[in-house]
C-alpha cells in the first residue's frame, strides 16, 4: 500500500477506489483529497478549506438534508467526522459509531463505559472531539485516559492503552481531545489545569498502543524554566493540551497549543509560569519540544493558548513563508515563522483591555494596568471574559481570499483574584479560584463571525451573533463558510461579503465541526447537531437558558430536481 | 440559628424546616456566610456543569427548579450522581452540602 503522496491523491480523487489503510502518506495526502476526510482540521495543516466548488453562492439556496442519524446521548456533538470509502466515524464521550456516509444506515456502534468519578474533573463540557484513523483502525481517547484502537469495518477493539502515571481522574487528568497520528505515532494531549495537574502531550505507537513518550508541558523542579514558578506552585501548574494540533511533513514538526495555568488566580504563582499559554513545535517521533512561544506570562484569565495553530504559506513583506497562526482566546491573533517560532505579527481581532499590543522584539504583551490590578487583587473590568475572544472552536484559513474565519466572543468580566488556594493534585483550581460576573456592550450581540487579515487582526467583515458560535467553521473553494449557531441553524455565509446565504435549522445547539467530502460526482457537508460544552455549560449566557439537546448527525447536499 | 441548621443536618424533615427557616432568613450574617460559602463549593465544583449562577442551557439540570422539599432527593442525587452526574460523596462534606444547598436555594425560582 505504499504509494507516493501525489499517486494516492490521483488514485482517490479519479476512481474514488477504496484503499485498504490509511498510510501515514494518506494522511499527508488528506488536505487535497476530496473523497475522503482523513485527518482531523481536513488535512495536516488544520486550515479546513475544502478545494470543492459544487456547492456555490448560487445554488447553496438549494441545500437540503440527505439523512440525519441520532447519536442518542444529551450532552455536547463537539465531534470532528471522518470520512473513508463512504463510511463515517464519528465520537461523543461515550460512543463510537461508523456510518453510511450515502444513506445514513448505521454500520456499527460501541459503547464505552467510564467510571462515573472520572467527570469531577471534566471541567469544559461532556464530549470527545474525534477520532483518527490509521491502517485499518479507529484510534480516540476516552474520558478515563485511555486510548482505545477499533476495527474500522467492524469496531471490535484491536488495543486499548491507559496514559501511564500520574495521569488518573484523581490527579486532574482527562480527555476529550482528538488524537492526531503521524507517521504511525498517536499524539494526545489532556485536560486539567482546572484540577491542579501538570499538563503534558504524549505519543504512543499506532500499531499497538505502546506508550512511546512524554512531555511536560510544565518543568519538573530544577529542570529549565521551573524558575519561573514561586514556591512549589509547578507542581499543580496546570498547562493542559486538550485541543488537537497540526503537523508540517516538511519541517517534521507538530504544532500544539498550551493550556493556561493552575489555578487561575494568580498570586501565588509569581513569575512567567512557562510553558503555560505557549504553542509548541514537536517532534513527531520523540516527543522532543523545538521551539516554543509563550503568549500571555502569568496569566490571571485563563487565556489558554490552545486554539489549533493553522498552517499556511502567504506573502509576508512580499515573500512567501510558511506561518503558524493562532487566534488566541487572549484576543491577539499570532502568526509565527513555522521553523523557529519567530514573531511575525500579532494583533487584537476582538476588545482587549488587559494589554496593548505585543512587542515584536519580545514577544511579551504590553500590559496595562487591568492586568497589573488583577494581578494585585484589585477588582478590575477585563475584555475579553475568560471564554475568551475565542475558544476551542476552530478557525478556518482559505488560501484563495487568504482570510481566517474565526467565531469570535463579544464578552467582558469584572475579575477580582481574592486570597489565593492551596493546591493539591486533583483539587479544582478554576473559577472557584477567582470572583467574576459577565459584562456586555450590547447582551444581544455576544459574538461575531469575522473574516480575519492574519498580518493586521483587521475584519473585512463582521456577522453579529446573539450568542457567540461554538461551531467551527469551514470554507470552501467557491468562497462559502459553514458553521453553527448556538440555537441550532446550520448556516451558509458569503466569504467575501459574511451574508447569511444559507440556514438551515436542526434539532438542538451546534458546537460540531462542519466538514464537505464528494462521492460519486456529488458534494455533501456533515457537521454534528447537539448543544453542550463549555459555554453552554458554564457561561450562564441567558440567551441559551432551555435549549433543546440531543446529538445528531446531519448531511446536506444540492436538491436533485 | 446556626446551631439549629447545622443540628438538622442529619435527616430530611429537619432539613426540609431548617431550609424553610433559611429561606426566610436569608439577611442574617450566618445565613449569608452559609451562602457564600455555599457559592465557593458551587463554583469549584460545580459550576462547571450547571453554568454560571446558575444559569446552563438546560442540558444538564436546572437547580433553581429544585424545591424546599427536595432536601432528599438533593443530598441523595449529589452523594451518589446521576447519570452524567458524578458522585461526590467521598470528596465533599456534609457540611460542604449543605452550604452549596443554601447557595442554591438562595437563588431558586420557588423559594
Ligand atoms: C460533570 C458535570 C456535572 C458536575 C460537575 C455536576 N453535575 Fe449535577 N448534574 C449533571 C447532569 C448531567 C445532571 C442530570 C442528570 C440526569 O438526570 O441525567 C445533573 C443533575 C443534578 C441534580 C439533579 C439530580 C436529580 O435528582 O434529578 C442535582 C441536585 C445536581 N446535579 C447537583 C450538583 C451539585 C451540587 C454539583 C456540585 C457539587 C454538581 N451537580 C456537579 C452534571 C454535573
Amino acid at each position: 500500500m505504499k504509494r507516493s503522496a501525489f499517486a494516492g491523491a490521483m488514485i482517490l480523487a479519479l476512481s474514488g477506489v477504496s484503499s485498504l489503510a490509511q498510510t501515514s502518506q494518506d494522511l499527508k495526502a488528506a488536505g487535497g483529497t476530496t473523497g475522503d476526510v482523513l485527518v482531523y482540521g481536513m488535512g495536516y495543516s488544520g486550515q479546513r478549506f475544502s478545494p470543492l466548488t459544487q456547492i456555490n453562492k448560487e445554488n447553496v439556496s438549494r441545500l437540503v438534508p440527505v439523512w440525519a442519524y441520532s447519536l442518542a446521548d444529551l450532552q455536547g456533538g463537539e465531534g470532528f467526522p471522518l470520512v473513508k470509502d463512504g463510511v463515517i466515524y464519528v465520537t461523543t464521550h461515550n460512543a463510537t459509531v461508523a456510518v453510511d456516509a450515502l444513506s445514513g444506515k448505521q454500520i456499527w456502534r460501541v459503547i464505552h463505559e467510564y467510571p462515573p468519578e472520572t467527570l469531577r474533573v471534566v471541567c469544559c463540557g461532556i464530549v470527545n472531539r474525534g477520532a483518527a484513523i490509521y491502517e485499518g483502525m479507529i484510534i480516540r481517547a476516552l474520558m478515563d485516559d485511555r486510548l482505545v484502537a477499533l476495527d474500522s469495518a467492524t469496531g471490535k477493539e484491536i488495543w486499548t492503552a491507559k496514559s501511564p502515571d500520574p495521569v488518573t481522574h484523581a490527579n486532574g487528568y482527562a480527555m476529550t481531545g482528538a488524537p492526531l497520528i503521524v507517521d504511525g505515532v498517536v499524539i494526545i494531549g489532556v485536560a486539567g489545569a482546572e484540577y491542579s495537574h501538570r499538563g503534558l502531550v504524549e505519543g504512543y505507537d499506532a500499531k499497538t498502543g505502546k506508550h512511546l513518550w512524554r512531555l511536560y508541558t510544565i518543568p519538573a523542579e530544577g529542570e529549565p524554566g521551573s524558575e519561573t514558578w514561586e514556591g512549589d506552585s509547578h507542581q499543580t501548574g496546570g498547562g493542559s493540551s486538550w485541543v488537537t494540533g497540526t503537523y508540517d511533513a516538511e519541517l517534521d514538526l507538530v504544532y500544539w497549543g498550551i493550556g493556561n495555568p493552575a489555578p487561575w488566580n494568580p498570586r501565588a504563582r509569581k513569575g512567567d509560569n512557562l510553558f503555560t499559554n505557549s504553542i509548541f513545535a514537536i517532534r513527531p517521533k520523540t516527543g522532543e519540544r523545538v521551539w516554543y512561544y509563550q503568549a500571555t506570562p502569568q496569566d490571571p484569565f485563563d487565556y489558554d493558548a490552545v486554539q489549533t495553530p493553522v498552517i499556511a504559506t502567504i506573502n509576508v513583506d512580499g515573500n512567501p513563508r510558511k506561518i503558524v497562526m493562532q487566534a488566541n482566546r487572549s484576543g491577539f491573533l499570532y502568526v509565527l515563522d513555522a521553523k523557529d517560532g519567530r514573531l511575525i505579527a500579532a494583533n487584537a481581532y476582538g476588545k482587549v483591555n488587559w494589554a496593548d499590543g505585543v512587542d515584536r522584539e519580545t514577544g511579551r504583551p504590553l500590559t496595562t494596568d487591568v492586568f497589573k490590578g488583577a494581578l494585585e487583587g484589585r477588582t478590575v473590568t477585563v475584555w475579553p471574559s475568560v471564554s475568551g475572544v475565542t475558544n476551542w472552536q476552530h478557525m478556518s484559513f482559505s488560501p484563495q481570499t487568504g482570510m481566517l474565519y474565526i467565531n469570535t466572543i463579544h464578552v467582558g468580566m469584572t475579575y477580582q483574584a481574592p486570597e489565593p488556594p492551596k493546591l493539591a493534585p486533583g483539587k479544582p483550581s478554576g473559577a472557584g479560584t477567582v470572583k467574576r460576573t459577565t459584562v456586555t456592550e450590547d447582551p444581544n450581540v455576544r459574538g461575531f463571525l469575522k473574516a480575519v487579515d492574519p498580518l493586521t487582526g483587521k475584519s473585512k467583515w463582521e456577522t453579529p451573533y446573539r450568542s457567540p458560535n461554538f461551531s467551527s467553521t469551514m470554507v470552501t473553494a467557491s468562497n462559502l463558510v459553514f458553521t453553527g449557531v448556538m440555537t441550532g441553524e446550520f448556516q451558509a455565509l458569503d466569504a467575501d461579503t459574511g451574508k447569511i446565504l444559507w440556514s438551515f435549522q436542526t434539532p438542538s445547539g451546534i458546537v460540531g465541526q462542519p466538514i464537505t467530502w464528494e462521492r460519486n460526482g456529488k458534494q455533501y457537508v456533515t457537521v454534528m447537531s447537539g448543544i453542550g460544552g463549555v459555554y453552554a455549560q458554564r457561561a450562564g449566557d441567558p440567551n441559551l437558558e432551555n435549549l433543546p439537546t440531543g446529538v445528531s448527525l446531519w448531511t446536506f447536499a444540492l436538491f436533485d430536481k | 440559628m446556626h446551631h439549629l441548621i447545622t443540628f438538622a443536618c442529619g435527616a430530611g424533615i429537619c432539613l426540609a424546616s431548617a431550609s424553610a427557616l433559611l429561606a426566610q432568613d436569608n439577611s442574617s450574617p450566618e445565613a449569608q456566610a452559609k451562602i457564600e460559602a455555599g457559592e465557593s463549593v458551587y463554583n469549584n465544583n460545580c459550576e462547571n456543569c450547571h453554568g454560571d449562577q446558575l444559569v446552563n442551557t438546560g442540558q444538564t439540570f436546572d437547580l433553581r427548579r429544585l424545591t424546599a422539599g427536595d432536601r432528599a432527593r438533593f443530598d441523595n442525587s449529589v452523594r451518589n450522581g446521576k447519570n452524567q452526574m458524578p458522585p461526590w460523596k467521598d470528596v465533599l462534606s456534609n457540611e460542604e452540602i449543605d452550604q452549596v444547598w443554601s447557595y442554591i436555594r438562595s437563588k431558586a425560582y420557588q423559594k
